[in-house]
């Protein structure tokens, strides 16, 4: 049964993986602050079969939270050809590393690759800006 | 015709066969870079910039300001590096034991405890050059070069045709990418991606082991036993084989022993190295250079003379216990890579930013000096991702100061 058809937003958990995009780094050292990096890092990529179920369109922003912190992203097909239902993808930015624990375990490192969040259509908010 | 071949430090992969046109001291084109590279050799800005408070400074306010901050901290946190030379490193070291200062730099929380084990030979290394010349099957393990280092493939691990390897990758190379997502360099292994789940590195570490000596490999998410027997059959019979970690590997590994006894069961049966996929290009540098004053790679703490280690004087910790009352942070941006959990500590203490471009830490920061880009606009020597130690000089005069110039003036005005 679809669970989340009986809500009146639909949400779903995904784990998020973050990976490095060469054409974001590009973006990023011509300008922090500019529209291309945001454009190329504020993205989640999701199953198609994820994005349904949140009835969000490809490029529609979304919602995506835990403990940690709120933040306002696009969401796009993930492209991959096998199903991945309940894992997205981010390129690693500021917009991912909001969402990040800040348990360490007393280690140094944070558990940047372990990012658990719900997902809801933001209904058409904006992108969050990257300052503080 | 005499060339003129220039370094990028744009990655850690510090090309050395890069040609510029310039004018005026500026770069208008740049040759054989990758799109990252080119972008980083054009980054520079007219000019230099300093500012306390948010308002335009002249240079001596904003190093006395800066020193001023470090006079009055207990114990200040001197973080960042990776993207400085190691004539920088010495400088900064000698500021911290100056003012018993904590300091750290990025391979803290990502392949420090790595390039540490290099150091201390717990693992077989070698250079990339011997990667191009001789390497026969290569190992992207949780590294995606197309996209980190995006000359890698083809200036070293796996296009070119090496001394003894005329016949190139068509022939004489197998690339093999393990990964949880398929990158764009598990594309280019084709058959030889092994797609595993998030975390599952060390069972697959494991099972891969198993295989090697001819036991059923077995995993909990039941990665299916013939494909590991084949991989491991491939790496059996590597005559020089090559392991790429990457931080996907090292953030899956609660530490290092699994990749340990990786390397001791492939070099039981075959031959095989490991060299880190070293972002920032003079990260592994900072880890030497810190080794050969201290004996530790990061994370140190100076108390008059004698040094504290441990992950409690890594930035993220002493962030999160506020342990640290001001911030010098050179070359990086942790309001920007770090968990913004963390990095939001950074707004409760004076902060000075030195770096070329504009970042968010630079924008909070109390003090920003708009320094010079290491290896465009000032010279030096780093250590490239596989030790190799590669100098380069200036590509185009500017008026910014090099951040060695910078710390050498905040000692003095001390
Ligand atoms: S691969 Fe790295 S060092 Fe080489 S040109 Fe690109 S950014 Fe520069």
């Amino acid at each position: 049964m679809d669970f989340g058809s009986f809500l009146t937003v639909p949400e779903i958990k995904v784990k998020v993986v973050t990976y490095r995009d060469i054409f974001q780094d590009k973006a990023m050292i011509e300008n922090r602050f500019g529209e291309e990096y945001r454009d190329r890092s504020a993205v989640i990529k999701l199953d198609p079969a994820d994005l349904k179920q949140l009835s969000v369109k490809k490029g529609d922003t979304v919602i995506l939270k835990n403990s940690f912190g709120r933040v306002v992203v696009r969401a796009e097909e993930s492209g991959y050809e096998t199903s991945h239902r309940g894992i997205a993808y981010m390129p690693n930015s500021p917009w991912s590393n909001i969402l990040v624990s800040d348990e360490t375990g007393g280690t140094g490192v944070p558990k940047f690759k372990d990012i658990s969040v719900t997902v809801t259509s933001a209904k058409g908010e904006k992108v969050t800006e990257p300052g503080f | 015709m005499e060339k003129n071949y220039h370094v990028c430090t744009g990655c850690g992969l510090l090309c050395d066969d890069i040609e510029v046109e310039s004018e005026k001291n500026i770069i208008n084109k740049v040759y054989t870079a990758c799109r990252v590279g080119v972008a980083h050799m054009k980054e520079g800005k007219e000019e230099a910039i300093f500012r306390v408070d948010n308002k335009p400074v002249n240079e001596e306010t904003a190093i006395s300001e800066a020193a001023s901050i470090l006079k009055n901290a207990k114990n200040p946190l001197i973080f960042g590096l990776g993207t400085s030379t190691s004539e920088t490193h010495k400088l900064a070291i000698e500021l911290a034991r100056k003012t018993n200062a904590t300091l750290d730099d990025t391979s803290s929380f990502c392949l420090g405890s790595l390039v540490e084990a290099l150091i201390h030979n717990k693992i077989k290394t070698c250079t990339l050059d011997d990667v191009r010349n001789k390497a026969d099957v290569i190992i992207f393990w949780g590294a995606d070069p197309s996209d980190s280092h995006p000359r890698h493939l083809s200036k070293y691990s796996y296009f070119p045709r090496g001394s003894e390897k005329q016949r190139g990758w068509e022939e004489e190379r197998t690339a093999i990418a393990i990964d949880i997502r398929k990158s764009h360099t598990a594309k280019i292994c084709g058959n030889y991606f092994f797609q595993i789940p998030p975390g599952g590195d060390t069972e697959f570490i494991d099972a891969l082991i198993a295989g090697l000596s001819g036991k059923l490999p077995k995993t909990s998410y039941n990665y299916p036993p013939k494909k590991i027997l084949e991989l491991a059959n491939i790496l059996k019979g590597a005559k020089f084989g090559i392991v790429f970690a990457g931080l996907g590997l090292i953030y899956s590994l609660e530490n290092l022993e699994p990749l340990f006894r990786l390397m001791k069961a492939l070099n039981e049966k075959a031959n095989f190295h490991l060299v880190p996929m070293v972002g920032h290009y003079n990260m592994r540098g900072f880890n030497e250079n810190l080794f050969a004053e201290t004996g530790y790679v990061n994370s140190v703490k100076f108390e008059n003379d004698i040094v504290k280690h441990g992950p409690e004087y890594s930035i993220v910790e002493s962030l999160k216990a506020k342990t640290v009352d001001a911030a010098l942070i050179i070359g990086s941006d942790p309001l920007s890579s770090l968990p913004r959990s963390i990095a939001k500590n950074l707004f409760e203490i004076p902060v000075i930013s030195m770096d070329p471009c504009e970042t968010l830490t630079s924008r909070n920061a109390k003090v920003y000096i708009n320094t010079a880009i290491s290896g465009v606009e000032a010279g030096g020597t780093a250590t490239r991702m596989d030790g190799t130690k590669v100098s380069f000089k200036p590509v185009v005069e500017t008026n910014h100061p090099s951040d060695e110039a910078i710390l050498k003036k905040i000692m003095e005005a001390l």
